[in-house]
């Protein structure tokens, strides 16, 4: 469970706050999206959330502890891959290459790497090199990386805003496989409305300076599919109301 | 493939031998003492370099040259990471540094034999602190210009500093610092010769140096052209490594050749335009933005 108060971060001494007052609890096993208009600070909150650089007020607990770096029961995933895959390193060596510094054997990396690019699709990819691959199968392996850190939580910026519309299509539906078969909870950031509504089960609504403007549940039928979900009514009811909410005037932090 | 490979080739030894036929036709025709025939100084190469004076003459000078810029590599990586890494030790003793390196080598001969003797360690040092420069600069260059993804990537999963700049800051700088390592190759085989200029008793640079002095011409066109044979033999040698370490580099970025050397100076207030869409200068740039906010990069709230 990953519980935020009243999360505040400015830059500057006296200047214009990054994220003000961002409040946010996000349940066991549950998948949530927030979306925001570019610049409303997400990129600033990701950073705070995964550790990177500190808050300048509030708390973020992960799991009941209080996260002052990075913590161990979350991984990252980074919007873009070709810079977060090492490319001195194979496809398995990105994904083995955290984990000796978790304390994992040889033998258990080597194993914990070959499920997880089991996982995504990429078994027999391991000893090519990511840019031998394409944009999407570069973000796999980065989605393996993450998996064979075995995380309670995976935050992912913005993961698949690189990648054409059909890849983006069935990574989608990967990462809703993954979620379902590994015990992990998702915090998945993103522009995209339809994705946010497509993947998740709550849509976090951010106005700038990044704090929660409202909470939308999505009462969609668990099982998703790109075709028959996205043809539901209430997939567009849902989608209208997420735009509205992210054009609503701000009055939540007057 | 094979057979344009072969064509390659080919060509690429038709002006060598065009230039070494008719030097030959010229030499014959003209019979000037200091332009001997080829024949004579192949002669003489033959007599002093398979393999009499390898030993005595040439090993020596490579063991200097290979001593000096082994050193030189290994404090411009050590020294290059450090200064790459600490922003502040880097502005603090940029002067000094600035002015060492403006310093040229042979200018330090006469205090290097004063100080190391006629022996080699004062041969060493000329070679080392030559070669340096090159190594340590492209080597801060290459630290500073390692992605901040690729360093928030291994923050985030709690790679020790240690390993992070092991296996993530050196292996990113290496295309820079291969590129530095090749200038200070040729730095130091210029600086093997000149070094064995003064205060000499062996080597290839003092035999030829001695065989001019003594007017024995065609020995000296011989010490010559070994000369040429070792910068051009080490350069392939060099080449043929970088090839192999930075495969994944050439593969990444789409480029069969090796990276450009930009020298520059160890303190830069602005970043520089990226002269070549190539990866390397990209992520400089990328880099060079950061230290203007916390983590790195402009955060969005501050353009509204």
């Amino acid at each position: 469970m990953l519980v935020v108060r009243d999360l505040s971060k400015t830059y500057a001494l006296g200047g214009e706050p990054a994220m003000a007052g961002l409040d946010f609890t996000v349940g066991e096993r549950e998948f949530v999206c927030i979306v925001g208009s570019s610049g409303c600070g997400k990129t600033t909150m990701l950073r705070c959330l995964s550790g990177l650089i500190p808050a300048s007020e509030g708390s973020i607990e992960l799991e009941g502890r209080a996260v002052q770096g990075p913590p161990e029961d979350m991984a990252y995933v980074f919007q873009d891959y070709s810079r977060s895959l090492l490319p001195w390193l194979t496809v398995a060596g990105n994904v083995s290459f955290p984990l000796k510094y978790k304390g994992l054997s040889k033998a258990e990396a080597a194993a914990a790497t070959e499920q997880a690019l089991a996982a995504v699709g990429l078994a027999d990819r391991g000893n090519s090199y990511p840019w031998q691959l394409s944009g999407g199968m570069q973000q796999r392996v980065a989605i393996a990386r993450a998996l064979a850190y075995q995380p309670r939580i995976l935050l992912m910026d913005e993961p698949f805003a690189s990648v054409d519309a059909q890849t983006r299509a069935e990574l989608e539906d990967l990462l809703l496989d993954i979620w379902r078969r590994f015990d992990i909870t998702i915090l998945f950031v993103t522009h995209d409305i339809d994705e946010a509504v497509y993947l998740s089960q709550r849509v976090l609504v951010l106005h700038k300076p990044a704090h929660v403007f409202e909470s939308i549940e999505v009462d969609l039928p668990a099982e998703r599919d790109q075709m028959e979900t996205k043809k539901l009514p209430r997939f567009g009811e849902l989608r209208t109301r997420v735009l509205a909410s992210l054009r609503a005037p701000d009055t939540a932090s007057a | 493939m094979i057979r344009a490979r072969l064509g390659d080739w080919a060509l690429a030894l038709v002006v060598p031998l065009l230039l070494l036929v008719g030097y030959d036709l010229w030499a014959r025709g003209a019979g000037d003492f200091f332009f001997p025939p080829l024949s004579v100084i192949g002669g003489n190469f033959a007599d002093d370099w398979l393999f009499e004076r390898v030993p005595t003459d040439l090993l020596p000078s490579l063991g200097r040259m290979l001593a000096g810029y082994a050193i030189a590599v290994v404090l411009g990586v050590a020294a290059g990471m450090l200064l790459g890494s600490l922003r502040t030790l880097a502005t603090a003793l940029d002067p000094v540094l600035q002015f060492l390196r403006a310093l040229p080598p042979p200018a330090l001969i006469p205090v290097s034999l004063l100080v190391f003797g006629a022996g080699d360690s004062a041969k060493v040092f000329l070679i080392a602190l030559g070669a340096l420069w090159p190594v340590l600069l492209n080597t801060v260059d290459g630290v500073r210009g390692v992605d901040q993804t690729a360093m928030d990537m291994a923050r985030s999963y709690r790679i020790p500093t240690s390993a992070r700049l092991l296996r993530v800051v050196l292996p990113a700088a290496l295309p820079r610092i291969f590129a530095g390592a090749r200038t200070a190759l040729s730095i130091a085989i210029i600086l093997m010769v000149v070094s064995e200029l003064v205060g000499a008793s062996n080597g290839v640079g003092h035999t030829v140096q001695l065989a001019q002095r003594g007017f024995n011409i065609p020995e000296m066109w011989a010490g010559t052209l070994l000369l040429g044979l070792v910068g051009f033999a080490f350069n392939a040698l060099f080449v043929a490594v970088e090839r192999r370490v930075l495969r994944w580099h050439h593969g990444s970025t789409g480029r069969g050749g090796a990276p450009t050397v930009r020298r520059s100076r160890l303190r830069r207030e602005r970043p520089r335009p990226a002269l070549t869409p190539t990866r390397t200068a990209v992520v400089l740039e990328s880099a060079d933005a950061g230290p203007a906010t916390p983590d790195g990069r402009v955060p969005d709230a501050r353009r509204p």
